[in-house]
Parts: C-alpha cells; sequence; structure tokens
C-alpha cells in the first residue's frame, strides 16, 4: 500500500445538503473575486416535440424581471456592482451564474435566488424574446460546427429527446407560451436536481447560510415526483447535406460511448486524447503526440480535426470531427477509420503514457480562476454527487495501459455502426455500408 | 478480463485505496508581492507567490514587429511560429514537448508589437527543468531548414485564416496602427507580409537575434513559484551563457521612440459572400476610428482605461446577460439606438512611448457616411459633461475586469513580467485599484480634450464607395459637434 496521505497545495471542495434537498458545494481560494451559480439537472433532454426549445427559453427569461426587480433594475444592479450574470443551457443541464466581488456573494446568491424562483414571465417579454430567440438561432446557423454537432445528434439519437436540438424548431419558439415555461419550473427547478456551486473568495458557512435564507422551502413545495429520465436509444445512421457551393466539407463520426459516471469514461477520454486535435494553423509539428495529426500534416488531408467524447447520465458519442477540402474526403475519413481500429488493435504503451499525461495535464491546468472551477464543482456535483478529489483523478487516469485501451475500444468502437452527419461538398464521402465495414481491421 | 487491473467503479463513489487528501487552508485574503531581483548581465527575474499545485514561468523579451525598421518586416512573426522547436540540447519539438508532459506542462509563444512571450505551466515541482528549457530555446534555437520550411507554411497558412475569418478585428487592428504610426515602431506590420515569406532564413533570424535577444532586454517572471528558487535556476541557465548566434556585442538596436503620424489606411474588399456556409452573413463595411491617447507609464493612463471602460460598446447582438457593458454610452447612445449598425465597441492599445483609442463600427456599405457621422459625434461627446453615475460605473466595472483576469495564473504571468520588462516593478493589483478610484470627472474630460487636439487615424474595410474622405473625418473631429462637412451632389 502507498502513502496514505496525501498534501494538496488546493482548498478543499466543501459539500452541504440542505433539508430542501438543495445541495450547496464550494471552495474558498481567497481570491477578492468569485463566481457562485445553480447547476440545475434539466435541459432539452426532458422536453418533447411539442415543448422542444422550452428550457431554452426559460434561460432567456431569466434575466427579464422579477417579483421584485424590473428588467431594468436587474441589468443597471448588475452592471453597477461590476458583476456578470450568464445563462447556459444544455441538453441535459441549465446552469445560471454570476461572477462577482467577494464582498457582494450576499447580493449575488440573493439576485440568483430571485431569478430562478420569482421572474415574471411576462407575456410581453416572452412575445419580444421570441425574436431575439430566432436571431440566435441564425446565428448559430452560421456556426458549421454547431450545425454538424446538432444533425450528429438528430440522426443518432433519432426520435429521442437528445435527438432535438437545444433552441427547438422554430415554429416551437413561435408557440411556447407561459404556461408552457411554467410548468417546466414547476416540474423541473426543485431542491434535490439543483445545486448552488462556489468558488473564489468564498466562505462556505456563509453560502450556506445564505442559500437557507433565500432558497428556504420554497424547492421543495413543487408537488409531484422528480420525472424519470427518458431513455434515450443510439441509432448507427447518417445524414449528408450536401452542398457543393461551399469552399470545405465539415463531417462527424461518432460511435455510442458511455454516460457520465461509467467505470469506462476515463478509458474513453484518455483514448479521445489519444486522437487529439489538430489545425493547419499549428504547423507541421505541434500536437505530435496524436499520430492522427501526423499523417493528416503529411498528407495535407484536411483543415482540422477534434476529437470529442461527449457524455450524458446514461450515454455518449465518441468520435471524431474534422474540415476537409472536398477531393481528400475520403482519404481523411480512411485515415481516421484506420486509426480508430489501431486504438482496438495494436496502440502501444509509450502512446498511452502520453496520452495519460496529456489528458491530466489539459484536465488539472484548466482549474484556473473561479469560473472553471466553480463550474467543475457544478457539472461534477450534478454528474457524480460528488467532487472527485484530485489524486483519486490522478489515480484512475494513471489505472490505464494500452491493453484497457484496447480492450475498452473494441468494445465500443470495433464493429460497432457509427452515425455520421456530413454538410457541403461531400461528394466523396463514401456510402454509408463502405464506412461500416471500415469499422473492422482490414489490411491494405 | 485480462485487462482487469482497471478499476470496475462507478465515478460516483470513491476509489478504494487512494491516498487521503490533505488540503490548504487559505488564511484571510492572498498576500501580493513581487520581487524583483537583476542578474550580473542585466536580465532580471521577477515572480509572485500563488495558490495552486501549478506555476506559470517564462520569458519575456523587448522584440516585436516596432524593432524591424531595419529589417525585413515579418522576422517576429517568424519567431513566434520557431519557438519551442529544436535547440541545442532538445532533437525535436516533440523531445521537448515530452519533457514538459513528464510535469503535467504545456507551452507557448506569443508576440505582440513589442513583446515576445515564451512562456510554460506545468507541475511547481518541475520548476528547474523548466527554466532550463526556457532557457535552450530562447538562446539556442537550431533553426534548421526544414523548420523554416514548414513555419513559411504555417505563416502562409495564418495570413489565409486572417483573410477568410468573418471577425475583421485583427485586421483593423493591424491597419489602424499602419495609419496612426505611419511607417514607422508600431505602425509596422505585426503580420509577415506574403513577400517576406521566402525571404526570412536563418541569417537573417541570428542578425535581429544578436541585437535585440540579449540579457538586459529580458525578464524571466514566474507565478506561483519561490522567488530565491527561481533566481538560482535563473543563474544557473541564464548567466553566462552563449547563444547560437555567437556573443558579438548588440550593434544596431532601435531605440525610435514611436511617431504618431495619424492617417488613413482603406481596404476595398468584397464583403458580400464570407460565409464560410449556406446561412448568409450580412455584407458589412467595418471603420476604425482612433486618435493617440497616451503611453501607459503616463499618469493618464488610467483616466484613458476609463474613458475606454465609458465608452464600452460592443455587437449588436451578442450573447451573455448583464455585465456585458450594457449602459457603456455605445450601447446607450449607439447601438439602442441605431438599429441598423452591427457593432459599435471601444478600444484601447497602450505601449512604452504611445497609446491609440479607437472606435471599430461595422453596418451595411450603403450607411457608412451616416456611421462614421455617429462614432465622429461620439469622439467630441467625450469631451463634454461626465455623468457621475456613469463614471463610478465605469471605474467599478474597470476594477472587477482587472481582477477578475487577474484570478488566471497566465494572465498574472503575463503581468508581472509586462510590467517588470518596462519599468523594473510592477504596480500590484491593488494600487492601480486605488488609482482608478481616485479618477474624477474633469480628468476624463481634460484627457479627451487633449486627445481630439491630434489628427485622427482611420482604418476602413469593405465596400468603400461612401466612405466620407479623411479630410472630412479630420473636420468633423475638430468641430465642436463632430458632424462630417455637408456635401453636395448633383448628380444622385
Amino acid at each position: 500500500q502507498a502513502a496514505t496521505q496525501v498534501v494538496l497545495n488546493v482548498p478543499e471542495t466543501r459539500v452541504t445538503c440542505l433539508e430542501s434537498g438543495l445541495r450547496v458545494a464550494s471552495e474558498d481560494s481567497g481570491l477578492s473575486t468569485c463566481t457562485v451559480g445553480l447547476w440545475i439537472d434539466a435541459g432539452s433532454r426532458y422536453e418533447n416535440e411539442k415543448n422542444n426549445g422550452t428550457a431554452h427559453f426559460l434561460e432567456h427569461m431569466a434575466f427579464k424581471g422579477t417579483k421584485k426587480r424590473s428588467q431594468l433594475d436587474l441589468e443597471l444592479e448588475i452592471e453597477n456592482m461590476g458583476a456578470h450574470l450568464n445563462a447556459y443551457t444544455s441538453r441535459e443541464q441549465t446552469v445560471y451564474y454570476a461572477k462577482a466581488f467577494s464582498k457582494d456573494l450576499p447580493r449575488a446568491v440573493e439576485i440568483l435566488a430571485d431569478i430562478i424562483q420569482n421572474s415574471t414571465l411576462g407575456e410581453a417579454e416572452i412575445e419580444r424574446e421570441r425574436g431575439v430567440i430566432l436571431r440566435e438561432m441564425q446565428e448559430v446557423e452560421t456556426n458549421l460546427q454547431e450545425v454538424v454537432f446538432d444533425y450528429l445528434h438528430a440522426t443518432a439519437y433519432q426520435n429521442t429527446a437528445l435527438g432535438r436540438t437545444i433552441l427547438g424548431p422554430t415554429e416551437n419558439i413561435k408557440s411556447i407560451s407561459r404556461k408552457d415555461l411554467v410548468d417546466y419550473i414547476t416540474t423541473h427547478y426543485k431542491g434535490p436536481r439543483i445545486v448552488l456551486a462556489a468558488a473564489g473568495g468564498v466562505s462556505h458557512d456563509e453560502l450556506l447560510d445564505l442559500a437557507k435564507f433565500h432558497f428556504g422551502d420554497s424547492l421543495c413545495t413543487h408537488k409531484g415526483e422528480i420525472p424519470a429520465l427518458p431513455p434515450c436509444k443510439f441509432t448507427g445512421s447518417e445524414i449528408r447535406v450536401r452542398d457543393d457551393k461551399m469552399p470545405l466539407a465539415h463531417l462527424a463520426i461518432a460511435v455510442e460511448a458511455v454516460g457520465w459516471a461509467h467505470p469506462d469514461t476515463i478509458c474513453l477520454m484518455v483514448a479521445n486524447t489519444l486522437i487529439g486535435n489538430w489545425d493547419r494553423s499549428f504547423g507541421g509539428g505541434m500536437n505530435l503526440s496524436s499520430k492522427l495529426a501526423q499523417l493528416t500534416c503529411h498528407g495535407n488531408l484536411c483543415h482540422s480535426f477534434q476529437s470529442f467524447n461527449t457524455s450524458y447520465t446514461d450515454t455518449g458519442l465518441w468520435g471524431l470531427y474534422m474540415v476537409c477540402e472536398p477531393s481528400t474526403v475520403a482519404d481523411m475519413l480512411h485515415v481516421v477509420q484506420k486509426e480508430w481500429m489501431r486504438l482496438c488493435t495494436s496502440v502501444t504503451e509509450s502512446e498511452v503514457a502520453r496520452a495519460r499525461n496529456l489528458l491530466k495535464t489539459n484536465m488539472l491546468l484548466q482549474l484556473d480562476g473561479s469560473t472553471p472551477i466553480c463550474e467543475d464543482i457544478g457539472r461534477q456535483m450534478l454528474c457524480y454527487n460528488r467532487r472527485i478529489p484530485i489524486p483519486e483523478l490522478e489515480a484512475r487516469i494513471d489505472a490505464v495501459n494500452a491493453e484497457t485501451i484496447r480492450e475498452v475500444c473494441t468494445k465500443y468502437i470495433y464493429n460497432r455502426s457509427p452515425a455520421i452527419a456530413a454538410v457541403g461538398p461531400i461528394e466523396q464521402l463514401p456510402d454509408f455500408k463502405q464506412i461500416c465495414s471500415n469499422m473492422c481491421w482490414l489490411r491494405d | 478480463s485480462s485487462g482487469g487491473a482497471y478499476p470496475n467503479i462507478p465515478l460516483s463513489s470513491p476509489l478504494p485505496g487512494v491516498p487521503k487528501p490533505v488540503f490548504a487552508t487559505v488564511d484571510g485574503q492572498e498576500k501580493f508581492e513581487t520581487k524583483v531581483t537583476t542578474l550580473d548581465n542585466g536580465l532580471r527575474v521577477a515572480s509572485q507567490n500563488k495558490f495552486g499545485q501549478f506555476c506559470t514561468v517564462g520569458i519575456l523579451i523587448n522584440s516585436g514587429s516596432r524593432y524591424e525598421a531595419k529589417y525585413l518586416s515579418g522576422i517576429a512573426h517568424f519567431l513566434e511560429k520557431l519557438a519551442f522547436s529544436s535547440t541545442a540540447r532538445f532533437d525535436s519539438k516533440d523531445e521537448i514537448l515530452l519533457t514538459l508532459e513528464k510535469h503535467g506542462g504545456i507551452c507557448d509563444c506569443q508576440t505582440s508589437r513589442d513583446t515576445t512571450m515564451y512562456a510554460v505551466s506545468a507541475d511547481s515541482k518541475g520548476l528547474d527543468t523548466v527554466v532550463g528549457l526556457l532557457a535552450d530555446v530562447v538562446l539556442q534555437p537550431r533553426l534548421t531548414d526544414e523548420e523554416v520550411e514548414m513555419t513559411r507554411m504555417t505563416v502562409q497558412f495564418e495570413l489565409e485564416d486572417l483573410n477568410l475569418r468573418p471577425d475583421p478585428e485583427p485586421l483593423l487592428t493591424e491597419m489602424i496602427h499602419e495609419a496612426a504610426y505611419r511607417e514607422n515602431t508600431v505602425g509596422l506590420h505585426r503580420f509577415c507580409p506574403t513577400e517576406n515569406i521566402a525571404k526570412i532564413n536563418r541569417e537573417v533570424l541570428h542578425s535581429y537575434l544578436r541585437n535585440y535577444y540579449t540579457p538586459d532586454r529580458m525578464v524571466l517572471a514566474g507565478v506561483g513559484v519561490e522567488h530565491e528558487h527561481l533566481v538560482d535556476c535563473a543563474r544557473k541557465y541564464l548567466l553566462g551563457i552563449q547563444p547560437a548566434w555567437g556573443s558579438a556585442e548588440a550593434v544596431d538596436i532601435d531605440r525610435s521612440v514611436a511617431q504618431y503620424t495619424g492617417g488613413i489606411a482603406k481596404r476595398e474588399r468584397d464583403m458580400s459572400n464570407v460565409s464560410l456556409g449556406p446561412t448568409p452573413i450580412p455584407e458589412l463595411t467595418h471603420i476604425m476610428v482612433g486618435l493617440e491617447s497616451c503611453s501607459f507609464l503616463e499618469e493618464d493612463f488610467i483616466p484613458f482605461a476609463v474613458l475606454n471602460m465609458m465608452m464600452g460598446g460592443g455587437g449588436s447582438f451578442s450573447a451573455g446577460g448583464p455585465g456585458k457593458g450594457m449602459f457603456s454610452r455605445l450601447y446607450l447612445n449607439v447601438l439602442n439606438r441605431h438599429h441598423w449598425m452591427y457593432n459599435a465597441t471601444s478600444y484601447h492599445h497602450s505601449y512604452e512611448d504611445t497609446g491609440l483609442l479607437c472606435i471599430h463600427a461595422s453596418a451595411d456599405p450603403r450607411q457608412v457616411r451616416e456611421m462614421v457621422e455617429i462614432i465622429t459625434k461620439e469622439f467630441i461627446l467625450m469631451s463634454g459633461t461626465v455623468d457621475a453615475v456613469e463614471l463610478e460605473r465605469a471605474k467599478t466595472q474597470l476594477t472587477s475586469m482587472l481582477m477578475m483576469n487577474l484570478e488566471s495564473r497566465p494572465v498574472i504571468f503575463e503581468d508581472v513580467g509586462r510590467q517588470v520588462l518596462a519599468t523594473r516593478s510592477r504596480k500590484l493589483p491593488h494600487e492601480l485599484c486605488t488609482l482608478i478610484r481616485n479618477v474624477k470627472p474633469e480628468d476624463v474630460k481634460r484627457v479627451a480634450s487633449k486627445m481630439l487636439r491630434g489628427k485622427p487615424a482611420v482604418a476602413a474595410l469593405g465596400d468603400l464607395t461612401d466612405l466620407p474622405t479623411y479630410e472630412h473625418i479630420q473636420t468633423a473631429l475638430s468641430s465642436k459637434d463632430g458632424r462630417l462637412p455637408r456635401t453636395y451632389r448633383l448628380f444622385r
């Protein structure tokens, strides 16, 4: 047995659960500024075809005034404090957070409590916000990476909640009503599904008192059971949107991976780091730890690629996003699939060691500043119901070796039918059967 | 299974057998103290303590495009891309990366008009290795033909991307510097011109490095390290070292002070199809109008920074909630009133001998004239009445922006390094906060009036058919109300 204790130069994450089920988690690093926010276990996954877009619409309404504050009052108050208020919605989570001077922590918590418990959801504001969301939708559509990932979800999780977009279709954005918003809140914004997280200059005891005072018991007064997680089945399939007028092809290919907390998730993260990412502005050398980067760079096969591992509660997408010239689409995909097969059959110990180091570095260096740390706390509390101590995370990563990579990758990648989304000049993209058959080892 | 050593335990449950962590605790607010030591060869070592298991360490050099007047333009750009390639001790970039990865480290080189920065973030335990590696990277690069050739390609790609990008801000910033400091210092091109890509080679680079990569022009800065330890490492690796380009004396150092000239830089470009996908981005013309402010060494720097915050602005459609400067003048007076404008943002660039306060605006090409006039009017209003509430807000927001940025270790590193490079000491965050707190309405009025007495610098990009002439913009900026002179055209 190794040492039983390890000294860390980072503060502890303290966690307390209140009677309402609300969890309070914080890390105090004594800064003069802080981040505090609400992480809620609710996103577009809990919507149906009719109300898809509600979670996101609600996020937009959060800053539009409460019973206590008009929209203008709220904006002036935040701006005059030198604070920031932000929110985002993903498929499984909704987040509201504030950045402020540490001395203003009480006010920041009070404002967050106010906007999620007492939003007016005025009819006039709802009408106005429809236009804003439709314009946001146009913005999203100019970002081809987002477009491709939405298509990827649409095909991979077809006919399920994860296949729908976060913003929802135009007709829903035009029709979502005040009742839809209120129903969503009363069904989902409940104590046990909410985490109040904070980092920077924050005292846990003070935060706890603030939480008790401002959230009281209103979060457990909403009646009804917590809805079950809607099942989302993965289907190997494809979406092609051919447009030869576009200069570059944008593609994503993915297999079904695992949920957040699954024991294999760390191994798939190492595999994902090993495949890596590359951009032609890196130059030939950069990211030499990725064999795929070397191959694509030497063969001039793409402008950029990015390996991803997107996790949800009980499923996930492990794959690669790439941007290519029309004439290199087929060669690029061939090289990618060959590299994946190599992961399953003959990846070496030294590559895996390097990927382990890189993954640890990426995860740890990212925890810099109160906002990334607060995000990490909030997300981990929702996903794992605890914050994994750094030594444990390192131990889990260190336990991955070439054999585990081969075994786990074989389980999830080898001979599995992938989901593919491709946009642009994609004439060269092989047919789906051909791509599927390359998910097995072929000698050439 | 045979891979059986791998724990089959979900992440929601603690892994048994892992050592129990003993956490650190904060006693009160973190203490800020920057220590500086100068070595015998003139190199300065600066450090700052910080919580956490990682450190950021790097070498900052007074080097960049502003020193390229007597050289081929683009050398600093090349050196940035060549950074962390093979050195005397490391056979390849890959070896450097591998060495860093063992200490959980990453590296990065960034060059601006006046400073080049080589930085590493890594586990603090690897400090000795990191400083040794940095010294080798800065003083002993091999600059092989193959590496230079690779860099030519990278620079070429970067130039292509710069022109393809829908966001015109980097290009406009380059253009307004070109207009404001015609053919001198910070007005020289930051990006390598295409025609120089083939000409820059090892010999050219060496002759530049000999003059500018000297110890008296360098600072070794570290955040999250013990000062004495950093100084020891500096003595070991950066004192009495013969660089790859020989130890001949620097002979030809450009000590020119920036000469603000004002002027206009125009680039006619078809922006009707900048979208990379099927969803069109509306065609826009972009303008940037600027005036000379002051250097960051002068006292007026702080009132200018407050003024810049007070102008604020941003995109007419930008994500995020309150806190992005919604009550700044460019939102209240410009974007909220003129819904046809796509952007109005204030920027403040400052250097050791000059500064530039500018506003970027964009709109449909047919409304360029109207847009320019809205901006010139805002410039004139800067020297008018400053409302007490708006000034307080701007000061609070500047302070919070400063302190929030300084949460991050690489930002502290850059702040320590740049300040010590320019002034041999560092103004601490709380001292800056006091200076900001002391800014009065008359300070803002005074610096704005002084600024308005200078000539404007203008950059314009896109369809420029309706762009007013430089003379008219100048007239507007020296008028009482900022209006453009009226033009009478018979045939319109």
